[in-house]
């Protein structure tokens, strides 16, 4: 049962074990963590069988290689980097296979997920790892990944195949308008300033990261953001000193001193954590 | 009660204006209640010094304003918490930090009246965030509260003291920063290693939201 399932041959540009997050802690200061875009990581789970909470194999853009130890079902989600297996579908894998991921193409996040789940250490209550504050670390060269059990996972026969709708495949590039809703702070915001934040296109700064993605654009004028520090969800789009907008991400901290415009819908936010550096936004105001 | 609408599935109430024990001991006894009878739905709750987020399964309670009258009339029948006259935990401080004369400077007071002043107060832990476990304390000597630094550190020590404004805490994690720092303690203030203990995993905080804390400052020691 405890036999290595997968080995990180080379983990790339960084590759964690995320799950639906750290769910009860944020009072004592723990972020939520878990996976970057939960639509595609709930999809690698769904495509093998898995519970949406299973630990799955979260890939940062390419150059991660992996090398099977076992047989398994496998599903590969998310960014477009190449992959020598197809992706958004249920793929039999077999022992000593090599998977590669050598080229993004689109997207940031890949997800990979196995018959029975991966399994890592759990720190109060979830696998997600979180560096920062010791809560798990990092895959290196070399790391080896457990299969949490071995699953009783099969396609039926007559069934050719298992694989995610189209309509569901989300086209990484295109960048529709993303919803947001009003955040705790919308009217310490003049109504002049609002507009200037919807009318514009923004860009995806490179100082984006699993804390907070950074917005490039013309800033937003305020005489003073600071107010007294409260909590901050996931997807809260921050405006600190200066005017240009964070989008507090997973392991964002969960309160924060800076005033919150709005909140993005929990789908677009999943859209928009796969939006590369230098893919402009916009977003549009929902209507409470 | 004030609700403020926080996106799909969430709500924040705004218990007060300004920050202090009044607004802790309301919070308090308001989680209690929460924890006592959880709403339908309810994931989490976030507290923090005048304001608690309430987040809700999304596909349960798609739209908490709706179940406002309901929540208020629980919340105002919850029975009232007395000031917790828990144990004041001592912590072993050092007052070495290197903003020690800009905090003394600003406030004309000398380096060793800051100190004094610094650990002269039983604090109350009135909410922890920033980073895991960082503790967020309560109230500072008024003749303290300066400024944060005119451009953050990108790297503070985890057990630094700190001073932002009006607020004093103590990192915990290796972070970037704006507070003043004067100091450091000699215990880990989050530690996922006593995750482990039989204390259960909240062990890996030393200190808990409505924990009391005095500082005593001890001589120089090399970290």
């Amino acid at each position: 049962m405890k036999e290595p399932v997968v080995e990180i041959k080379k983990c790339g540009l960084g590759a964690t074990l995320q799950d639906t997050g750290r769910m009860g802690w944020r009072r004592f200061g723990i972020p939520l963590s878990g996976a970057m875009d939960a639509h595609a990581a709930g999809w690698a789970n769904r495509l093998v069988g898995n519970q949406p909470n299973a630990p799955v194999l979260e890939l940062l853009l390419q150059g991660t290689q992996l090398v099977m130890l076992q047989d398994a079902w496998i599903a590969i989600t998310g960014a477009d980097a190449g992959c020598n297996l197809e992706t958004w579908r249920t793929v039999r894998v077999t022992r000593d296979q090599v998977i590669r991921f050598p080229r993004n193409r689109s997207g940031v996040w890949i997800y990979v997920a196995i018959d029975g789940g991966f399994e890592g250490p759990r720190f109060l209550g979830s696998a997600s790892v979180y560096p920062r504050a010791g809560l798990g670390s990092p895959f290196a060269n070399g790391s080896l990944l457990n299969r949490s059990s071995h699953g009783q996972f099969a396609i039926q026969a007559g069934v050719a195949g298992r694989f995610t709708p189209r309509e569901e495949r989300r086209d990484y590039d295109s960048t529709e308008p993303l919803r947001l809703w009003r955040g705790p702070q919308w009217d310490l915001f003049p109504e002049k300033e609002r507009q200037k934040f919807f009318a514009q296109r923004w860009t995806i700064s490179p100082e984006s990261d699993r804390v907070g993605y950074r917005l490039a654009g013309t800033a937003l004028a305020l005489d003073s953001t600071q107010i007294i520090s409260e909590p901050m969800r996931v997807g809260s789009v921050q405006i600190p000193q200066g005017g240009l907008p964070i989008v507090i991400m997973r392991d964002g901290p969960p309160v924060g001193g800076y005033a919150k415009l709005g909140i993005l819908d929990p789908d677009d936010l999943s859209r928009l954590t796969q939006y590369r550096p230098g893919l402009e936004v916009e977003f549009r105001p929902v209507e409470p | 009660m004030k609700w403020i609408p926080y996106g799909p599935g969430a709500i924040m109430l705004h218990i007060a204006d300004r920050l202090g024990e009044k607004a802790f001991l309301i919070s308090q006894r308001f989680i209690e209640e929460l924890e006592r009878h959880p709403p339908f739905g309810l994931l989490e709750i976030v507290p923090s010094f005048t304001r608690i987020l309430l987040e809700f399964d999304e596909r349960l309670v798609p739209n908490p304003m709706a179940i406002v009258p309901d929540l208020e009339l629980q919340l105002k029948r919850a029975p009232k918490v007395r000031a917790t006259r828990s144990t004041v935990k001592e912590i072993s401080a050092v007052y070495d930090g290197p903003d020690l004369e800009r905090v003394a400077e600003l406030n004309r007071l000398t380096v060793a009246e800051v100190c004094r002043r610094h650990a002269a107060v039983t604090y109350r832990v009135y909410m922890l965030g920033f980073s895991p476990g960082f503790p967020y304390l309560g109230l500072l000597d008024r003749r303290l509260h300066t400024p944060r630094l005119p451009s953050p550190r990108t790297a503070i020590a985890p057990g630094s003291i700190g001073i932002g404004g009006e607020h004093t805490g103590i990192y915990t994690v290796p972070s970037p920063g704006g507070w003043n720092i004067i100091g450091h303690v000699l215990e880990p203030i989050f530690d996922p290693g006593r995750g482990s203990s039989p204390d259960g995993e909240e062990a890996m905080f030393l200190l808990k939201p409505g924990d009391r804390v005095k500082f005593v400052p001890v001589k120089e020691k090399t970290r």
